[in-house]
C-alpha cells in the first residue's frame, strides 16, 4: 500500500496554555480530496499551517509522501516545498499587487531555479490557460482581475512547480456563490489532470460535499469524526456533526422549519456512548475519557467507550 | 401604505477614472409585515440600494435619482437632514455585515444602545438604560445586565450581531434592513441569528428586507424576492416559486450552481465568465454575456421588467408570459 | 495597571542609565577639554593641574560614577563656564523662559492646529482643506530662523506692532511664542486631518448615522473620542521640546533661556552643564512617554479592559 500523500499523526499546538491542535490525526491519501471542517476556533486552519510547516507544531508528526518533514531545517524543507503548496482564503492580499500575474505565477520557477527564462515563460502560459485564464493575461495586475479570476492564479502559482499535494484554505467563502462553483470544479480538474491530493479547510459543507472524499470534523483543537463524505451525510454520530449539518440552510422553502440549538456544554454532553461491541478495532486507551474509536466504513468518532452503553 | 417604496432608483458614484454606475433603475416595494429578500453576486448593487433609500451614502461622490423613494410617508429624496435622522433608527432600522466593526470601541454596549433609544425617544439615560437591558434580553443573551457593561472588543461576532440587532430594535421600527447579517459568522451562530431574526418578525409583524448572496438565507427567511444583477432587477416573486420554477436565465443558472445539494461529488454547474463591472456595463441586458439563452437582441436593449404570471415579473425577452407554469 | 506603570519605571531607569553611559563616552570622544580653547594657550603644567583639580586626569570610569553619584544626591556638579554657581542654580535661572516659550507655544500652535487639521477633515477638497495642507507644509519645511525673521521684519520693522525682540515684558514674548508656534501647529494639522480622516471612514460611523444620529452627535460624540487616542500619542515629543528650548528662536529674540546652554556647553566642553542638560532631556522624555502610554491606556478601552472574547 503506498504511502498517503499527506499524513499528520498525533499533531499538537500549544500557545501558552491554550491548545489549539490537540492530537490530530489525518491522512490524505493520494489522489484524495480531504476535507478539515470546523467552525471558528476549531483549529482547522491552524492544522493546515501546521502541515505546511508555516508554524511549527508542538509534537506530533508530518509525513509528506512517507517522508517525515516534521523537524527538519528550512533549508531541508525547500526541495519538499514543490510537492507541498498552498491556496488562502483572500485572494486579494495572497497576490502582490505591484507584480504581474505573469511573474506572480513565474515566481516559484525562479526561486527554485527550474528552467531558463523562456521555459519559465511558456510554463506560465501553460498554467494560466490550465485554470482557465488566457495567456495574455500574463500582463495584468491583481486589481484588474475579479475575486473568481484571482483565485485562478492563486491556484497556478500553487501548482506550477508540479505540487502533488494542495493545502486549501477556505479558499472559496470569500467568493460569490457562482464563481464557487467555477473554482470547485476547476479544482476537480485538476485533480483528475495532474493526480492531485488535496487537504480542503472549510467551513462550508455544501461546498464539501461536492469536492471532499473524505471529511474530518473538528472542535475545539480535537478530531471529533472523520468518515467518508456521503457517511458523514447521511450517518453522523457526532452531536457537533449533527449540529453543523442541521445548521445548514436548506435551499428548499418549502422544507423550512424552526430549529433548536444546543449549546457547546450541552453538545459536550451528549458524547455519544458505544459498546465495545460497536467497534471495529480495539479502543487505544481503556480511560473513560472520550476517544477517537473505530466505526465500520472507516468511520470514526469521538466516543466513550463503556460496557454500559445506551 | 407601504412600508418602502422604491421606483427606478439610480446610484452612480463619480470616481477619478470615471462613473460607476451601481445601480440601473432599481424598483422595489416592502408592504407591512412582509418579508423581502434581495439576492445579489457582488456588484450587483444590492446593498447599495439600501443604503441609497437611508441616505447613508455619501453624496458626492454618489448621485442619486429615483421616481421615488419613500420610507412609510417620508420622501427619501426631497426630506431634510433632520428629517432623514428622524426616520433612521425609528422608522427602519439597520443591521450591517461585520459586527466586529460596526460598534465604537470606546463606549460601552449599554450606552451605544441607550443612545439610540435617547435619540428617538424622550427618555432620561436611566431609563434609556432599563430599555436597553430590555432589548439585550429580547435577543436572548443571558446576563444581560453584564454585557451592558461590556465594550465590543471583549464580545464574539455572534454575541455582536445580537446587540446590533437589539440596538436596531429598541426603538421598534417598521421595518429592519439586515445587509448580509450573517456571511461573517460561523454556520451555526448564522442559523441562530436567522431563527432569531425570523421569530422576532414573527413576534412583532415589523417589515423584512433581507440582503445576501446566500440562496439558502433566501430560502429559510423571506416570502418574496427580488433577484438584483448588474443593478438591475432580473426577477421578483414569491420564494416557493423563485425557486421552484424561476423565470430568468440568471436565477436559474445561480440555483443550478449551488454546491452541495445533491450528494457526492460531482462537476457543477456553473456560470461562465465573471459579474459585470459596474464601472463598464454591458450593453442590454447585463446577463448577456454569459447568458446560455442569448441572442443578438439581449444587447441591443435592456429587456424590461415585465410580469409574467401572477405576482412574478422577470426582465428577459426569452420568458414568454404564456410558458409559465401555474 | 499598577504593573505597566511599575515595570515602565523600572525600564525607565535602565534607560536613564544607559543613555548617560553613552552621553558620557560620547561627550569625552570629541578630543580637545574645556582648556584646550582658549587664544592664549595655557602652559602645559597650569593646564594639567586645572585638568586634575576638576578630577579630568581620573581613569573615565571613575569620572563617570564619581559625577553618576553626585547625580544620586542631586548634585550636577558646577559648570566650568561659571564657575560660581551650581549646574543647578544656572539651569533653574535659565528654564523658566524656556519653558514660558515652549510652553504658550505650544498652548497657542497645537489647539489651532488641531482645529484647522479637524476642519480640513470635514471638509475635503475644500479651500479649507487646501489651506490647512499649505499651512502643514509651510510649517514643517520653512526653518523656524527664517520664520522668525519673518516675523520680525512684518510685526517688528514694518508694522511696528511688537518690539523686535528681548524678554522683559510679556509684549515681548508675542513674536517668539508665535515663531515657537509654527511646529506644533503645522505637525498637529497634518496628524489631526489624517486621524480624523481615520475615523470618520471606521464602518461604525455609517452605523451611527443609520442609528439616527445628527451628523454633529456623530462628529463630536464619537469620531472626535476616536480620533483623539492616536493624537495624544505624539505629543509627548512635542512637549520635551519645550525644556530643550528652541535653540533658534531664542537666539533670533534673544530669549535667555537653556537654548543657548546646550549648544555652548559642547563647544566649550562644559561637561558638567552637558551631562546635566542631556540627563534632564532623557528624564523628561521617557516621563513624557510614560504620561502618553497611560493616557492612552486609559482613553482606549481594548488596553484598559483586556481580557477575550465572549
Amino acid at each position: 500500500m503506498t504511502a498517503p500523500a499527506l499524513e499528520l499523526r498525533k499533531i499538537t499546538k500549544r500557545f501558552g496554555d491554550f491548545c489549539a491542535v490537540n492530537q490530530v490525526d489525518l491522512a490524505v491519501p493520494r489522489n484524495r480530496v480531504v476535507a478539515l471542517v470546523g467552525e471558528s476556533g476549531s483549529g482547522k486552519t491552524t492544522t493546515g499551517l501546521l502541515a505546511l510547516r508555516l508554524i511549527e507544531a508542538t509534537s506530533g508528526q508530518i509525513l509528506l509522501d512517507g517522508h517525515d518533514i516534521s523537524r527538519i531545517g528550512q533549508k531541508e524543507m525547500k526541495p519538499y516545498r514543490r510537492q507541498l503548496q498552498v491556496v488562502f482564503q483572500d485572494s486579494y492580499s495572497s497576490l502582490d499587487p505591484m507584480m504581474t500575474l505573469g511573474k506572480i505565477v513565474g515566481e516559484p520557477l525562479q526561486i527554485h531555479g527550474v528552467g531558463s527564462s523562456a521555459e519559465q515563460r511558456d510554463q506560465v502560459q501553460v498554467w494560466l490557460e490550465k485554470v482557465g485564464l488566457d495567456g495574455s493575461y500574463a500582463n495584468r495586475y491583481p486589481h484588474e482581475l475579479s475575486g473568481g479570476q484571482r483565485q485562478r492564479v492563486a491556484v497556478a502559482r500553487a501548482l506550477i512547480l508540479g505540487a502533488s499535494v494542495l493545502v486549501a484554505d477556505e479558499p472559496t467563502s470569500a467568493l460569490d456563490v457562482s464563481v464557487k462553483a467555477q473554482i470547485v470544479n476547476l479544482l476537480q480538474e485538476l485533480q483528475a489532470d495532474i493526480g492531485l491530493s488535496m487537504l480542503f479547510v472549510s467551513h462550508d459543507l455544501s461546498v464539501v460535499r461536492s469536492l471532499a472524499d473524505e471529511v474530518v470534523v473538528m472542535l475545539r483543537g480535537r478530531v471529533v469524526e472523520r468518515a467518508p463524505t456521503d457517511r458523514i451525510f447521511t450517518d453522523a454520530r457526532h452531536p457537533y456533526t449533527h449540529a453543523l449539518l442541521d445548521a445548514m440552510p436548506v435551499i428548499d422553502p418549502k422544507a423550512r422549519r424552526r430549529r433548536t440549538f444546543l449549546s457547546a456544554d450541552e453538545i459536550a454532553a451528549r458524547t455519544p456512548r458505544l459498546h465495545p461491541s460497536d467497534l471495529v478495532a480495539e479502543p487505544l486507551s481503556d480511560s473513560a475519557e472520550p476517544q477517537l474509536v473505530a466505526l465500520a466504513g472507516s468511520h470514526f468518532v469521538e466516543a466513550i467507550v463503556t460496557e454500559h452503553a445506551a | 401604505m407601504r412600508l418602502v417604496e422604491i421606483d427606478d432608483l439610480q446610484v452612480t458614484f463619480s470616481q477619478h477614472d470615471g462613473l460607476v454606475q451601481a445601480v440601473r433603475g432599481v424598483s422595489l416595494h416592502l408592504e407591512a409585515g412582509e418579508s423581502l429578500g434581495i439576492v445579489g453576486e457582488s456588484g450587483s448593487g444590492k446593498s447599495v440600494t439600501c443604503s441609497a433609500l437611508l441616505r447613508l451614502l455619501r453624496e458626492p461622490p454618489a448621485k442619486i435619482a429615483a421616481r421615488a423613494m419613500k420610507l412609510g410617508d417620508t420622501d427619501m429624496l426631497g426630506a431634510s437632514r433632520q428629517e432623514i435622522s428622524a426616520v433612521r433608527g425609528r422608522v427602519a432600522a439597520m443591521v450591517f455585515q461585520d459586527p466586529m466593526t460596526s460598534l465604537d470601541p470606546v463606549f460601552t454596549i449599554g450606552h451605544q444602545i441607550a443612545e439610540t433609544i435617547m435619540t428617538h425617544r424622550k427618555v432620561g439615560r436611566k431609563q434609556a438604560l432599563a430599555q436597553a437591558l430590555e432589548a439585550l434580553r429580547r435577543v436572548e443573551i443571558k446576563n444581560a445586565d453584564v454585557v451592558l457593561k461590556y465594550y465590543p472588543h471583549q464580545l464574539s461576532g455572534g454575541m455582536l450581531q445580537r446587540v446590533m440587532i437589539a440596538m436596531a430594535l429598541s426603538c421598534e421600527p417598521d421595518v429592519l434592513i439586515a445587509d448580509e447579517p450573517t456571511t461573517a459568522l460561523d454556520v451555526t451562530i448564522q442559523a441562530q441569528i436567522l431563527q432569531l431574526i425570523k421569530d422576532i418578525q414573527a413576534e412583532t409583524g415589523m417589515g423584512l428586507i433581507m440582503i445576501t448572496h446566500d440562496l439558502g438565507v433566501i430560502a429559510e427567511t423571506v416570502d418574496r424576492v427580488v433577484v438584483l444583477y448588474g443593478g438591475k432587477v432580473m426577477e421578483t416573486g414569491p420564494v416557493n416559486d423563485i425557486f421552484a420554477s424561476p423565470l430568468h436565465p440568471y436565477t436559474k443558472a445561480l440555483l443550478n450552481s449551488i454546491p452541495g445539494q445533491v450528494a457526492g461529488k460531482r462537476r457543477l454547474t456553473e456560470i461562465p465568465g465573471a459579474s459585470p463591472n459596474p464601472a463598464h456595463p454591458p450593453a442590454g441586458c447585463p446577463f448577456h454575456p454569459r447568458c446560455p439563452m442569448a441572442i443578438a437582441a439581449c444587447q441591443q436593449a435592456t429587456p424590461p421588467l415585465e410580469t409574467k404570471a401572477d405576482g412574478r415579473e422577470a426582465a428577459c425577452i426569452r420568458v414568454a408570459p404564456e410558458l409559465v407554469p401555474a | 495597571m499598577t504593573g505597566f506603570i511599575i515595570r515602565r519605571v523600572i525600564s525607565m531607569l535602565v534607560t536613564f542609565i544607559v543613555v548617560s553611559i553613552i552621553i558620557f563616552l560620547m561627550m569625552h570622544s570629541i578630543p580637545g577639554g574645556p582648556f584646550d580653547g582658549y587664544d592664549m594657550p595655557l602652559p602645559d603644567d597650569v593646564k594639567a593641574r586645572l585638568m586634575a583639580t576638576l578630577g579630568l586626569d581620573k581613569p573615565l570610569w571613575e569620572q563617570y560614577v564619581r559625577y553618576m553619584w553626585g547625580v544620586l544626591h542631586f548634585d550636577f556638579g558646577v559648570p566650568y563656564q561659571s564657575p560660581g554657581e551650581s549646574v543647578i542654580s544656572l539651569v533653574a535661572h535659565a528654564w523658566l523662559p524656556s519653558v514660558t516659550l515652549g510652553g504658550l507655544g505650544i498652548l497657542v500652535g497645537a489647539p489651532l492646529g488641531i482645529l484647522l487639521g479637524m476642519a480640513a477633515a470635514l471638509r475635503r477638497n475644500s479651500w479649507i482643506d487646501y489651506i490647512a495642507s499649505a499651512v502643514a507644509t509651510l510649517g514643517l519645511t520653512i526653518p523656524v530662523f527664517i520664520i522668525s525673521t519673518g516675523l520680525i521684519l512684518v510685526f517688528a520693522v514694518w508694522l511696528k506692532w511688537t518690539p523686535a525682540s528681548g524678554w522683559g515684558e510679556p509684549r515681548r514674548w508675542i513674536l517668539p511664542i508665535l515663531a515657537y508656534a509654527a511646529v506644533p501647529l503645522a505637525t498637529y494639522a497634518r496628524y489631526a486631518r489624517s486621524t480624523m480622516l481615520d475615523a470618520l471612514n471606521k464602518p461604525f460611523v455609517s452605523v451611527l448615522r443609520a442609528k439616527g444620529l445628527s451628523e454633529r452627535q456623530v462628529i463630536f460624540q464619537h469620531v472626535l473620542r476616536n480620533a483623539a487616542i492616536p493624537m495624544v500619542t505624539i505629543f509627548p515629543a512635542m512637549f520635551v521640546g519645550i525644556a530643550t528650548g528652541s535653540i533658534f528662536v531664542e537666539a533670533m529674540f534673544r530669549v535667555p533661556g537653556l537654548g543657548a546652554y546646550f549648544v555652548s556647553s559642547i563647544n566649550k566642553r562644559d561637561y558638567p552643564l552637558e551631562m546635566a542638560l542631556m540627563l534632564m532631556i532623557s528624564a523628561l522624555y521617557s516621563v513624557s512617554y510614560l504620561i502618553a502610554d497611560i493616557l492612552y491606556a486609559v482613553l482606549n478601552p481594548r488596553i484598559r479592559v483586556g481580557g477575550g472574547r465572549r
